[in-house]
């Protein structure tokens, strides 16, 4: 129980849990959209996503000034390519952040003659942006593992033994490939918070692809994706050795 | 910028600001109905207060378990007095926390056949309870603070005099607060007056219990009044709540001002 009280303690810890929940209750709505016998559940299922969703839009009414502060500490970083990538991810999702304050204020009725649907999609375009940036760096960050281990002579000694041993067809007819994914499965073993983060990103990539109409899916695929990565964020907050850094 | 980072990482702080939120808004629908605002403003401001409400149930869905292992740390303290009164505090804020769960349920619509009423009068019953315990608390440490800071005054005043006649406020010596039935109400004055000091005396040398003795007189009047006990009305329940939130938002930013244990 100690570990669930220091984990709730935290905001964001929290705030994963709602999420994972909001994209369970989504997903579940989906699965049984076709179940008329099950009217009441599906509207229950809705009310607690959209007060998941609402709650959650109150909570982070103060996320702008966090991301602010992670983009002035991410343009102090000494490599180019991390310090642009986080840079910009981080402005983005700050100005997210904005859009999202103003959704609420707009769904709570502080605010009146506001265009929704603009400042929805814009919210969207601004999240879709901070994740192209996250996922860019993710890839530099592999690339420069894989070129730190393919260096690593222990590594060639390793690799040379599994091309050697490699029974398969195509491992024969292609080894190059072959070699280039067994680096790349033992750069991610020997960073898991790389491979955490890539995957989660990559989950909440489809969200904004369906909603920008860019690659369209179905509420089933974005629930399911949103709730992998809520739950593979709970991973990175309650073992902080498996959040990337910076 | 720093210090709202650590601020907002906390969900008890994120918490604690909507609850000042809300007291405001409470007393600023009060306000507003007196001074005959307009009905859309009015109703803005209700739609926010129960909103506010809302999610910070939905915010404190896991609070029962903390309270649960607040108790289980008190029940291993030394003094009986204040393991007894802080063990049953949180045990009672424990009992409050899953109320309050069971009226989000209900709120939400995933039990749909609770009595809203009755769940919201056990859980400000429950409040009462924890509150009147603090309460207890305080004034068991403030007694404590009080004799020890008499019998230090007493003992190096003892030391000092040398001669019967000297005045000292709490030598029983002195000639002219000798007890007699003519002169009994100014001595019982004289006396108020003394406690009086040492109370002041001992509240500004503590601020952490001076800001939770304040912080639980202003709750205490919400229960107060939601349980029909002693009704104020929305205006000092609201000015009261958002007092209680701003002090606890104080002892956040500045945790040397919470109250130990």
């Amino acid at each position: 129980m100690e570990s669930f009280v220091k984990f709730t303690n935290q905001s964001q810890g929290r705030d994963r849990i709602f999420r994972a929940t909001q994209y369970a209750c989504a997903l579940a709505r989906y699965l049984l959209r076709n179940e008329s016998s099950r009217k009441a559940l599906l509207s229950k299922l809705q009310r607690l996503e959209s007060n998941m969703s609402s709650g959650r839009k109150l909570f982070r009414l103060g996320n702008t000034v966090n991301s602010i502060d992670a983009a002035k500490r991410s343009i102090q970083l000494s490599e180019p390519a991390l310090c642009l990538c986080l840079s910009v991810a981080h402005a983005s999702r700050s100005l997210y952040f904005i859009c999202d304050n103003v959704l609420w204020a707009k769904s709570i009725g502080l605010i009146r003659n506001i265009d929704k649907e603009w400042w929805n999609l814009n919210a969207t375009r601004l999240y879709f942006l901070s994740l192209v940036m996250n996922l860019i760096r993710d890839v530099y960050s592999i690339s420069q593992i894989m070129m730190k281990m393919s260096r690593d002579r222990g590594y060639r000694q390793k690799a040379i033994q599994h091309l050697n041993e490699s029974p398969d067809v195509a491992c024969a007819v292609v080894p190059e490939l072959d070699a280039f994914v067994y680096l790349l499965l033992e750069s991610l073993k020997s960073d898991p918070s790389v491979a955490l983060d890539t995957v989660k990103n990559l989950c909440d990539l489809f969200i904004p692809l369906d909603r920008l109409g860019i690659y369209q899916t179905n509420a089933g695929v974005t629930g399911l994706c949103g709730l992998v990565s809520s739950l593979l964020g709970i991973l990175s907050v309650m073992k902080p050795s498996l959040k990337i850094k910076p | 910028m720093e210090s709202w980072v650590r601020f907002n990482a906390q969900s008890q702080s994120k918490e604690r600001l909507c609850r000042a939120v809300q007291y405001t808004c409470t007393l600023l629908g009060y306000t507003l109905q007196k001074g005959g605002a307009a009905s859309n403003l009015l109703t803005t401001v209700k739609q926010l207060e129960s909103h506010l409400s809302l999610s910070r149930k939905l915010l404190r869905l896991g609070n029962s378990a903390e309270a649960l292992e607040a108790a289980k740390r008190a029940v291993h303290l030394s003094d009986s007095v204040l393991r007894l009164c802080i063990t049953v505090a949180h045990l009672n804020r424990a009992m409050y926390f899953a109320c309050d769960n069971m009226l989000w349920a209900g709120k939400m619509g995933l039990l749909p056949r609770l009595d809203q009423n009755k769940w919201s009068l056990r859980s400000f019953r429950y409040y009462l309870f924890a509150l009147i315990l603090n309460l207890a608390r305080d004034a068991y440490e403030i007694r404590m603070l009080m004799e020890r800071e008499s019998r230090s005054a007493s003992l190096s005043k003892g030391s000092l005099s040398s001669s019967p006649t000297t005045l000292s406020p709490l030598s029983p010596e002195n000639g002219d607060l000798c007890p007699s039935p003519s002169t009994s109400l100014p001595q019982v004055t004289v006396h108020v007056r003394k406690q009086l000091h040492l109370l002041a005396f001992v509240l500004r040398n503590n601020p952490p219990l001076l800001l939770d003795l304040l912080k639980n007189l202003c709750d205490v009047f919400i229960p107060l009044d939601r349980l029909g006990l002693y009704p104020t009305g929305n205006g000092w329940v609201g000015a009261c709540g958002l007092a209680s939130s701003v002090l606890s938002i104080l002892t956040i930013l500045h945790p040397w001002l919470k109250l130990k244990p």
